[in-house]
């Protein structure tokens, strides 16, 4: 048994670390993809490390340190907010709920939408059919207004706005993984898998997911994206956890407290500049991934 | 020769480039060949020879980033430096194209009719009722009716769309077609329509043509000269009877055996191939690039580089021998004295059997099928397609039987229904004698012993399963996890894979097609089946590679004594490995029996008319090409399913009676035992000539024979 483990696995490594590493290249070879996992990096390292040089009571709206609506300046390079917290501050522990909310809701979405997409693609007839009305009703539905609706039933919270991210995103996905499920499926490989015995969900698992995996990998980095963006949105609507400091917090506190009308352009512009630049990282992430794993689609889009 | 004329086409050294730098694959490495007007000449070799490169690059068709050097001078002007204006005015109007796979190379939105004017219009500048009427024109003279140049190329036949490729390619009347494998995807009896149909054009309108194909048989009839590719080169040059009657060059020789003529006792149970893969085309090649595969290679081929050498009247070798028997060199006067004669390649050394060596199964048949019918639902306003339909077959143990029939008369779908793959809609399927039942259970144990091989192994792999898995992925479905990898090792080497450490750790992609099919018959293997059932196995792989799985075949019959069901539209396939053959037409078996009989005597006229498009097969039953469209499933005709296409109902005198029987009397069934054992085949046919052998009893109506 254990001889019988070994060779395969040997046997596959190095072609499977080649493909590696031909990624690799083809990926460094893209300055725009680079630009975007710059970024990325820069932005996961500053929202891991932010707790090292963060005290929890700089964020605390009791001992702010510095006067209301001050401009920048020395001391607070990107001025202080409505209580005489450092923007910039703010703006860096900000990085941590969008960037939590934005993955574990991708995460979801990933999974709801390649299961259902995977299950209806490989069944056809009655089930997919059913399946397939879901999704489309999910799509027909307005998604800001039942992500408000969720948050407002399951409460305020990180949670709710996660689930809510999650519901709305995942048909896209869904329709992605169904159609691909389908083109694999159209291949003559699955055929012989049938031949040779396979059951509907060795079919699944072995010979239609891995050949769907790229895609799932592609539809993920770009649902990152908007997964932030909607995040950003919900928090601004006030749905968010009121006691954390994130992004979109920020600018629904800036907007509420009147930055706008006094001109406090230090206020609301860090935020969404803030936003811009991590959904353009992931953007640009995602569209190179998706160039070297399926440059046709790619060509479509 | 005419020599005086200035030639109409004249390739000098021509070397084409695809990239640059490492990667870079010198698909063609220095061509050169001359073309008068009105000569046709064919172009042939296998997959990555360099062969439709060549052809592309005489109208610079090419990728961008390819280099092209040498001179293509076509009526004496250089194509390689031509400006885009003046390519433009040659491209169409003076050279044109007929491209393989006419479903693709039409516009699927636009009607025929548009696509045979656009270039009148285009080049001619003419008016469009002129244009109209030369489309109409043109399209008569095809063969289409010239109604249908409103029709949509979906709504046409896969023969159709070729001959509407052939009027678009004549539109502008140009002086050289160049037609790139213009019959590969299609039937073999539309094949022969298609190429008569080229041929007959090309003569009447005094065209000169560049036929390419990896078939040569479809050359040899096509063309006056025949220029043979190897690794991007020419092998061998010469005119097409002389060369594939008499080939100077090993690699020739080894091409035209591999599409066997029937009825030829050396490629009988003894299909040719040729081990080995062609050269890497990046970087230099030193020596004959041949040599590493070459049967009668001499140390003296890996170093001295080799050219096109005079080989006799008009013939030109790449091969080195040809130098000591017509033109010897002083210096080389000790090697003359070897063989001069370029003997057949010592791997096609037939096994001598006796037309006979049809083998008779020991012990009942091992899977069956009886009254089969598979009806596929109506869709898109057809009716039911009834694909098969009361079809009988059987397969004995260590038997190999061919099931042939054109595309569309339900030999695939038969061949499923046998692995349980598709349910039948009435009949039964029976392997040992016991119907298949249609439990989830029941089937995954049917297909531990009937296995399926596909017809393309690239697609049959999965691109993200290494060797390993994909053969190992049989045993895994079936719970048979101890001793897996001996398993495996054992399975690709009787496949071939040898050895197999070598393999296992391979992708699909890394793998020529040949060794692509081997991992899909290994993955059968694996299981240890008693029938495989192959679908087309070696209808996508290259002429040498052909033999090479074949011979696999009859191997793993001869040592495991395994059954074989073989699926194909080529009746070549059937002489070369096959005991019986049953040949199916419009999901029926209407004739069976074994090889000899059925091959070299057949008695159905729609065998008959398959037979008279193989090569070297026409001389037995002239003008037997069949007309018409492959038949269509969804509009079975009454009567005897063959008769609107028959040869023998059309040839009746006016008023004979049996005209009626034909028209109106279905056929008799063949029993599933058909044609086992020697003077036993049976056909249905109404008309069917009694053969000298009692078997059939010519009064009754249907000719079956009674057992």
């Amino acid at each position: 048994m254990t001889t019988t483990s070994h060779v395969p696995a040997t046997a596959a490594a190095p072609p499977r670390l080649l493909a590696l590493r031909r990624f690799a290249r083809q990926f460094a070879r893209m300055p725009t993809a680079m630009a975007g996992l710059g970024i990325l990096v820069a932005v996961t390292a500053l929202a891991l490390a932010a707790p090292l040089f963060i005290h929890p009571s700089d964020l605390g709206v009791i001992n702010a340190p510095g006067p209301p609506l001050a401009p920048p300046s020395a001391q607070f390079p990107l001025g202080t907010d409505y209580a005489g917290r450092s923007i910039l501050t703010l703006l860096v522990w900000g990085t941590r709920p969008s960037l939590a909310i934005g993955l574990i809701a991708t995460v979801l979405t990933m999974i709801v939408g390649s299961v259902i997409g995977l299950l209806a693609g490989h069944y056809g007839g009655f089930p997919s059919r059913m399946l397939m009305a879901v999704t489309d009703w999910f799509i027909a539905l307005p998604a800001l207004p039942l992500a408000i609706a969720l948050a407002a039933v399951l409460g305020q919270g990180d949670a709710s706005i996660t689930i809510a991210i999650a519901v709305t995103s995942w048909p896209g996905t869904a329709r992605l993984i169904r159609a691909q499920t389908l083109a694999v499926e159209a291949r003559p490989f699955i055929e012989r898998a049938k031949a040779l015995g396979a059951r509907d969900g060795q079919l699944m698992a072995r010979q239609v997911l891995p050949n769907v995996a790229p895609f799932i990998l592609v539809s993920g980095t770009l649902t990152i994206a908007g997964a932030i963006l909607s995040e950003t949105t919900l928090t601004f609507l006030g749905l968010g956890n009121p006691t954390d400091v994130s992004w979109g917090s920020m600018i629904n506190q800036a907007f509420n407290q009147g930055a706008v009308s006094s001109g406090a352009w230090w206020y609301i512009l860090p935020p969404g500049v803030a936003i811009l630049i991590v959904v353009l990282g992931f953007t640009l992430v995602g569209r190179a991934v998706e160039n070297i794993l399926n440059p046709r689609m790619a060509a479509k889009i | 020769m005419v020599q005086t004329a200035p030639p109409l086409l004249e390739v000098r050294d021509l070397a084409v480039t695809y990239g640059s730098g490492e990667q870079a694959v010198r698909a063609v490495r220095g061509v050169g060949f001359t073309l008068q007007a009105g000569q046709t000449m064919g172009m042939a070799g296998e997959s990555g020879c360099g062969k439709t490169t060549v052809a592309l690059s005489l109208l610079r068709l090419l990728p961008r980033t390819t280099t092209l050097s040498g001179r293509i001078l076509f009526k004496g002007e250089d194509i390689i430096g031509l400006g885009w204006q003046k390519l433009r005015a040659v491209r169409w109007a003076e050279a044109s194209v007929v491209f393989q796979g006419a479903m693709s190379a039409l516009n699927p939105v636009r009607t025929v009719g548009e696509q045979i004017r656009e270039p009148i219009l285009l080049h001619e500048k003419a008016e469009r009722r002129e244009a109209e009427a030369r489309t109409a024109e043109l399209l008569d003279s095809v063969g289409v009716p010239a109604r249908r140049q409103a029709s949509y190329p979906h709504e046409l036949s896969g023969g159709q769309r070729q001959r509407v490729m052939i009027a678009m390619a004549l539109a502008c009347r140009p002086q050289l077609i160049i037609a790139d494998e213009p019959t590969t995807a299609l039937d073999v009896i539309v094949q022969a329509q298609i190429l008569a149909l080229l041929t007959g054009l090309v003569r009447e309108r005094q065209i000169s043509m560049i036929v390419i194909s990896h078939d040569l048989s479809v050359l040899g009839e096509t063309c006056d000269r025949l220029a043979i590719m190897y690794a991007g080169r020419m092998v061998e040059v010469g005119p097409s009877r002389q060369v594939l009657g008499e080939p100077r060059h090993p690699y020739t020789t080894i091409l035209s055996h591999a599409y066997p003529h029937t009825g030829d006792p050396a490629s009988r149970l003894a299909p040719a191939g040729l081990p080995g893969e062609p050269p890497d085309l990046r970087g230099d090649l030193a020596g004959c690039p041949f040599a590493p595969r070459c049967p009668e290679a001499i140390p003296e081929c890996l170093t001295r580089d080799v050219e096109l050498w005079p080989a006799g009247a008009q013939r030109e070798s790449a091969c080195i021998k040809v130098l000591d028997e017509y033109a010897p060199s002083p210096d080389r006067g000790a090697a003359a004295a070897r063989a001069p004669q370029v003997s057949p390649p010592t791997l096609a050394t037939p096994q001598c059997s006796s037309p006979d060596s049809g083998r008779t199964p020991e012990h009942g048949p091992v899977l069956e099928a009886n009254g089969l019918r598979v009806v596929f639902p109506a869709r898109r306003g057809r009716g039911p397609a009834r694909a098969v339909d009361d079809a009988n077959l059987s397969i004995g143990r260590g038997e190999i039987l061919a099931l042939i029939g054109e595309s569309g008369c339900g030999k695939s779908t038969l061949a499923r229904a046998l692995v349980g793959l598709v349910q039948p809609t009435g009949g039964e399927v029976r392997y040992e004698g016991a119907p298949l039942r249609y439990s989830s259970a029941a089937l995954r144990e049917h297909r531990r012993h009937v296995q399926l091989v596909l017809q393309d192994p690239a697609g049959a792999l999965n691109p993200r399963q290494n060797v390993f898995d994909a053969v190992a992925e049989g045993p895994r479905l079936h719970g048979m996890r101890t001793g897996l990898a001996d398993r495996v090792h054992d399975a690709l080497a009787r496949a071939g894979l040898r050895p197999p450490a070598q393999f296992i750790g391979r992708y699909p992609h890394e793998l020529s097609g040949g060794q692509q099919q081997r991992v899909v018959i290994a993955g059968a293997l694996a299981l240890g089946p008693s029938v495989v059932v192959a679908d087309e196995p070696v209808s996508s792989l290259d002429a040498s590679v052909r033999g090479e799985i074949l011979k696999l075949i009859l191997t793993l019959r001869d040592q495991l004594s395994l059954a074989a069901l073989i699926v194909s539209h080529d009746l070549g396939v059937a002489w070369n490995i096959a005991d019986r053959v049953a040949v199916m037409y419009l999901g029926r078996i209407v004739e069976a029996g074994p090889v000899h009989e059925i091959l070299l005597q057949p008695r159905h006229p729609y065998t008959q008319a398959l037979i008279s498009v193989l090569p070297g097969g026409g001389g037995d039953h002239p003008g037997r090409v069949l007309t018409g469209e492959p038949p269509d499933p969804t509009a079975i005709p009454p009567g005897c399913r063959f008769h609107p296409r028959c040869p023998r109902l059309a040839a009746l005198p006016a008023g004979d009676a049996r005209a009626e029987l034909c028209r109106g009397t279905p056929v008799a069934v063949l029993p599933a035992s058909a044609g086992e054992g020697a003077g036993s085949s049976l056909v249905a046919c109404h008309l069917a000539a009694p053969r000298s052998s009692p078997v059939t009893e010519p009064g009754l109506p249907s000719s079956q024979g009674a057992r």
